[in-house]
């Protein structure tokens, strides 16, 4: 079953990343450790969507990309107004 | 199709293809609740940067990680349920279905440990609970632990609510014709998958900022 080494691929992944980002966490990246926290998180959300969540299709796509708007709004106009 | 069917859709594939739409729209709206949270959280720790880092070194890396490793394989098993579901294996379905809900016990066992510990230690200021805090910046520690509660509460209580749907989905299990049984597992999977992602962000913004 080819989807079951799929699922089974994500799952490490999501423990690769994890491990990746707490070790990272302890080294001094000046700077960019929270840049690279937060990728590392996106990262993990997009496996977790796609491999697990299996987000296909236009409508579960646009309900996402709505989603995702209106939060680069709410974080984009507050940080732009400060 | 029997007669406990919907009558609302011609076919089951199309009521599983709105209802997986209804499920990604209720997750963008609960992004939103989350989003402000987080929002808030980003803010304060713009302004407050220092006092945040301090206080964010109070809370256990170890539980944290272990949780949210907890999680992810709750989500592992999760999937698996949607797939066997798929399969029309149900015994297998159900036993992913319980070992999900289990490791969501687990990952709130473990965090009411942490909470027990932070209570212990002073660093809940919550309930009327004596603030106690030793490092800099006091009152801007006392709202990062604020904060920390507050997302990790919500969170905690989504869980729950993931628990009890998957209670209810197992206790339903026999009386539901296979088409329902597939589209309740993909409704509760999506929500709990989310749940996960919501933790996939918090443990890095709450445990790792400038340990």
């Amino acid at each position: 079953m080819s989807e079951l080494r799929k699922l089974t691929f994500g799952y490490l992944g999501l423990l690769a990343l994890l491990a990746l980002t707490v070790v990272s966490s302890t080294l001094d990246l000046s700077g960019f450790n929270v840049a690279l926290n937060l990728v590392i998180a996106v990262a993990k959300a997009i496996i977790i969507a796609v491999i697990f969540m299996h987000l296909r299709g236009t409508l579960p796509k646009l309900a996402v990309a709505a989603a995702c708007l209106w939060l680069a709004l709410l974080f984009g106009l507050t940080l732009i107004g400060r | 199709m029997s007669g406990t069917e919907s009558i609302a859709f011609d076919t089951p594939q199309r009521e599983q293809r709105a209802d997986t739409l209804a499920m990604w729209v209720f997750i963008g709206s609960e992004a939103m609740l989350f989003g402000a949270i987080f929002l808030v959280f980003l803010i304060a720790h713009i302004d407050f940067g220092p006092a945040f880092a301090a206080a964010s070194k109070h809370l256990s890396l170890a539980l944290g990680t272990f949780n949210t490793a907890v999680l992810i394989t709750s989500s592992f098993t999760m999937a698996l349920a949607h797939l066997y579901a798929l399969h029309r294996r149900w015994r297998a379905t159900v036993w992913a279905l319980v070992a999900t809900s289990a490791l969501g016990v687990c990952f709130l066992i473990v965090k009411g440990i942490e909470y027990g510990k932070e209570i212990h230690e002073g660093l809940a200021p919550l309930l009327g609970l004596p603030f106690r805090y030793d490092g800099p910046d006091p009152t801007h520690a006392e709202f990062f632990f604020g904060l920390y509660f507050t997302m990790t509460s919500l969170h905690a209580l989504h869980l729950i609510g993931g628990i009890v749907v998957i209670a209810g989905v197992v206790a339903l299990w026999r009386a539901a014709s296979p088409a329902n049984r597939v589209r309740r597992v993909v409704a509760v999977g999506l929500y709990w998958h989310f749940v996960d992602i919501i933790w996939v962000f918090m443990f890095p913004v709450l445990y790792l900022i400038n340990r």
